[in-house]
């Protein structure tokens, strides 16, 4: 199309907008093809070939300020193959939430694969995904730039060589190998950078925590932002050191808790203290008390009572009220020593009741034996299988066929299976799911055989996750 | 558990769903037949009288099943076919590794019930399946006296046609140049009762096809931009003035008639001798099943041909009345079979019906197509050329990537041109999709927009239907 056209064009657009003729605006040639019709007719043959001319001669202009993102990092491990992708996608979309989808996503790197990009991305606050995905964390995250992933030991000169999720990887990594060096790295650098990364940063310190950490927690405690200062606070806890000390008046936060709690004694021959829960009034006090337990550590708690966190927690009296009972596994979570929260979970778990369930609140704290022995436990008694699928922190792809016949799982399960119960279905399903993560494929492929044997439709979607797992098994 | 016929009579609604189901069970019928014994599941996919073939899941534990098709019996015709195929020849059943995805979203969907009784469902007595098995054997012999006043009536009814939607069209010039007259303005304004009167109109006068295409401009329209739709509207206008001239000048020309009025049935077009016939390995790019504002529900799947040296495309397209209820897909995008298709003749042959289909090849990479011209709608102008009232034209980029605008709007441009045509995407698109560098894209360009359909990316093949 020539200058005149587009001008002649340009007018006559201008003039239909408007309404009216424009065979006088028209171009000499087009005026020509238009020829000596009726003016309607001369309109419509106009418009023919504006149309023409609009589809063919003119392209869409675009803006110069198009962005181009930076390309998708590719990952350190290999794709899932493409045959097994339906079968990932049908157990993604059976995962109702971010944490059953995690799931999926653990089972699949634990088997040594990453997901498509276009099944399933990372969101850009993710710190629960496999860390192989940290590249695309941190593309998600918006990390523009071309930051070549970087495979050196990170070190204060190629801090900003690193994008923040390949950075909490290779600190993490680090703090596992070589811990005091990863300390210094966060002290050096982490000061520089905004609260919310701070805490991030020092969080990663529970890796490997240990004593040669107090100085710089200490030195934390005049941090700017009062969440870094908690956190501080609890690690050092852990380490058992005690937080500013209260003056033991009202204002007291671990004064005001041990308020809550009543001290008493047990035992006709060897007197022992015990500590229950005081009885509440109100829920107002219901609520204050949850406060406390979130922001009290156990290490100072334990000092109020002039106790040590073993004695404290040995001394509980867990099964009197469940509700403080979470409360006091979720505070030796927090910020129990390590000592402590074994010895709770220890005893818990020899109890072989209802509160053995109060260590699934400790199980991020666990090693992975003692997870396993756990998840063992619950799963022989199967008084409380539906609380496996509350457990966090558990491990992908370990849990053997014994260990779903040492006991009555398989039978519960397949009562379970046959009972004309939604509810109770559904439980079997969210049940299924989990043993899906669990299991190692061998299992998988059994547990499947035994369930649809029991009368559960072979094609059930709740299988979804086992039939990912047994598939992966080939690789 | 097994079928026997005894179960399908029972289940057939209908005596003429028996009968339609009896001349269903050639093989020729159905290019895939699966089964999986440990899933107690049968599929199977059928090539019904739509351009899409039929998707069948049966459940044999408890008669539970699911058809693609738009048909109000159930089970339908071709649920009946597959049992039936069961009964009598269960080894055309191949045993499948794995079940599709279509299955399994079923297998999700659904909820178990017990099995179906195989006693007479009542008011649907009086079947036979040994009946339906005679009637598929006794074809009617018509006489030649009867073939004759049928073809006299067919004769008068086309011209009776013809001269209706002259007048039609007639009225839709008019309507045009008023249009024109009052300011496009107006026009974009209220183009959804504008178009819904001329469409309404022209729908009395068997203008149809027509009628149906104007009812979608308002939409076509509201997905632009403000400052984009005065344009848009003078296209859709403008092309709307083409079909009719070119109507006008060959009334009897197949391709005006399929836009103006009716199309030709699934079986005139594999009459025809001189329709367009291609075999090879075709691939599915993607599926676009959209609801129209005149009650229908168009389903478009669009297939790529592997063999072809240079970009080739086919439309596999159907209409069903939205009262049908919500259709399923035909094709799992990325798919790839061997089959002999057939066009509607057309000056650029797109629409076309699988004539044969000869079994499914494993998925890979496109070929290369070499990509020589700098113009990535150099295909469009070429369709336009010819049939110049399209507004829908299959493309293949060359190597390129999406980006965003200022006002977080997705463009697709051409790979180390930062400076060159950059074309504007219909929707929005997955944020992944900006990092992912694409060797080839599959799209549909309508004047405005790109509508992605599927490309191939370092990543492998990306469905973007």
């Amino acid at each position: 199309m020539n200058e005149i056209e587009q001008t002649g064009l340009a007018a006559m657009r201008d003039c239909w907008i408007t309404g009216g003729t424009t065979f006088d605006l028209a171009p000499g040639a087009w005026k020509e093809i238009a020829g000596s019709a009726s003016p309607d007719e001369r309109e419509r043959r106009l418009l023919a070939i504006a149309a023409q001319a609009l589809d063919i001669a003119l392209r869409p202009a675009a803006p110069k300020t198009l962005k181009r993102r930076p390309q998708l990092p590719e990952l350190a491990l290999p794709m899932l193959p493409e045959r097994l992708r339906p079968l990932l996608r049908a157990a993604l979309k059976h995962a109702a939430d971010t944490r059953s989808k995690s799931r999926v996503v653990t089972l699949v790197a634990s088997r040594g694969f990453v997901l498509h990009p276009m099944d399933w991305m990372p969101a850009a606050s993710d710190q629960s995904s496999p860390d192989v995905y940290a590249p695309w964390v941190d593309w998600q995250a918006g990390a523009d730039g071309e930051k070549p992933a970087s495979q050196e030991h990170l070190t204060v000169e190629n801090w900003d060589d690193f994008y923040p999720a390949a950075r909490r990887t290779a600190l993490a990594d680090m703090r596992r190998t070589a811990p005091a060096s990863a300390r210094q790295l966060i002290e050096t650098k982490a000061s520089g950078e905004p609260a919310e990364i701070r805490i991030a940063l020092v969080d990663l310190l529970r890796f490997g925590l240990g004593a040669d950490d107090v100085p710089f927690l200490k030195s934390l405690s005049a941090d700017r932002s009062g969440k870094l200062r908690e956190l501080a606070g609890r690690l050092l806890a852990r380490l058992g050191e005690h937080g500013s000390p209260g003056d033991g008046g009202p204002e007291d936060p671990t004064a005001e808790l041990a308020a809550f709690i009543a001290e008493g004694k047990s035992g006709f021959i060897r007197r022992r203290t015990t500590y229950t829960p005081a009885k509440l009034k109100s829920p107002a006090q219901e609520r204050r008390r949850a406060e406390l337990f979130e922001t009290c550590n156990l290490v100072d708690l334990a000092t109020r009572f002039g106790t040590t966190e073993s004695e404290f927690i040995g001394a509980w009296q867990f099964g009197a009220e469940s509700n403080a009972d979470i409360l006091v596994a979720r505070m030796v979570a927090a910020s129990g020593s390590d000592a402590a929260v074994t010895h709770m979970a220890d005893t818990l778990v020899a109890e072989r009741d209802k509160p053995a369930l109060f260590v699934l609140h400790l199980m991020a704290r666990l090693d992975s034996r003692r997870k396993r022995v756990l998840v063992r436990s619950i799963l022989k008694d199967t008084q409380h299988l539906g609380a496996l699928n509350l457990a966090e922190g558990l491990e992908a792809s370990w849990l053997e066929w014994a260990d779903l016949t040492n006991g009555q799982t398989l039978a519960a399960l397949r009562s379970a299976v046959a009972a004309n119960d939604d509810a109770v279905r559904r439980g079997v399903d969210q049940l299924l799911e989990t043993m899906g993560f669990l299991a190692t494929a061998a299992t998988a492929e059994k547990l499947i055989g035994d369930v649809v044997a029991a009368g559960m439709a072979p094609s059930a979607p709740s299988l979804g996750l086992l039939r990912l797992n047994a598939s992966l098994a080939e690789h | 558990m097994e079928f026997d016929l005894k179960t399908i009579e029972a289940l057939a609604p209908d005596q003429a769903s028996l009968s339609a189901a009896s001349r269903l069970t050639k093989q020729s019928n159905w290019p895939r037949l699966e089964k999986s014994d440990q899933l107690g599941l049968l599929w199977g996919e059928c090539q019904g009288s739509g351009s899409n073939p039929y998707r069948v899941v049966v459940d044999t534990g408890d008669h539970g099943y699911k058809c693609t098709c738009p048909s109000r019996k159930f089970p339908c015709k071709h649920t009946l076919a597959l049992m039936w195929i069961a009964a009598t020849t269960p080894a055309s059943f191949t045993a499948a590794g794995s079940t599709p995805e279509w299955v399994n979203d079923w297998l999700g969907r659904r909820r178990k019930t017990s099995p179906q009784p195989a006693d007479p469902v009542p008011g649907a007595g009086g079947k036979s399946i040994g009946e339906a098995s005679r009637d598929d054997e006794s074809a009617d012999i018509e006489d030649a006296a009867a073939v004759e006043r049928r073809e006299a009536a067919q004769r008068k009814r086309t011209l009776d046609t013809q001269s209706a939607v002259s007048a039609a069209l007639d009225e839709l010039d008019q309507w045009i140049a008023d249009q024109l007259r009052l300011g496009l303005a107006g026009f974009v304004d209220n183009s959804s009762d504008r178009c819904r009167r001329i469409a309404a109109r022209l729908v009395d006068m068997k203008a149809t096809a027509l009628a149906g295409r104007i009812d979608e401009i308002p939409s076509r329209l509201m997905g632009l931009r403000s400052e984009e739709r005065p344009d848009a509207a003078i296209r859709e206008l403008g092309k709307l003035v083409l079909v009719a001239k070119a109507w006008r000048s060959t009334p009897g020309d197949a391709e005006l008639r399929r836009l103006v009025s009716t199309s030709e049935s699934r079986e005139q077009v594999l009459a025809n001798p001189d329709a367009k016939q291609v075999e090879s390995v075709w691939e599915v790019l993607g599926e676009k099943i959209e609801s129209r504002r005149d009650g229908l529900v168009s389903h478009s799947a669009w297939l790529l041909d592997l063999k072809s040296a240079s970009p080739q495309f086919a439309l596999l397209l159907d209409y069903f009345p939205a009262s049908a209820g919500r259709r399923s897909n035909a094709f799992t995008p990325g798919d790839r079979f061997d089959a002999r298709l057939v066009f509607y003749p057309a000056r650029q042959p797109l629409r076309a019906l699988v004539a044969d289909r000869k079994g499914d090849v494993p998925t890979g990479e496109w070929p290369d197509f070499g990509f020589h011209t700098a113009d990535p709608l150099a295909a469009h102008a070429v369709h336009q050329n010819t049939a110049p009232w399209l507004t829908d034209c299959p493309v293949m980029l060359p190597p390129g990537a999406i980006l965003l605008d200022d006002r977080g709007a997705a463009w697709w441009q051409a790979a180390g041109d930062p400076h060159g045509i950059a074309l504007p995407i219909a929707d929005t698109v997955n944020p992944t999709l900006l990092g992912l560098d694409l060797m080839a894209t599959a799209a549909l360009w309508n004047g405005s927009r790109l509508d992605l359909l599927a490309a191939q990316s370092g990543f492998g093949r990306l469905d973007l239907s």
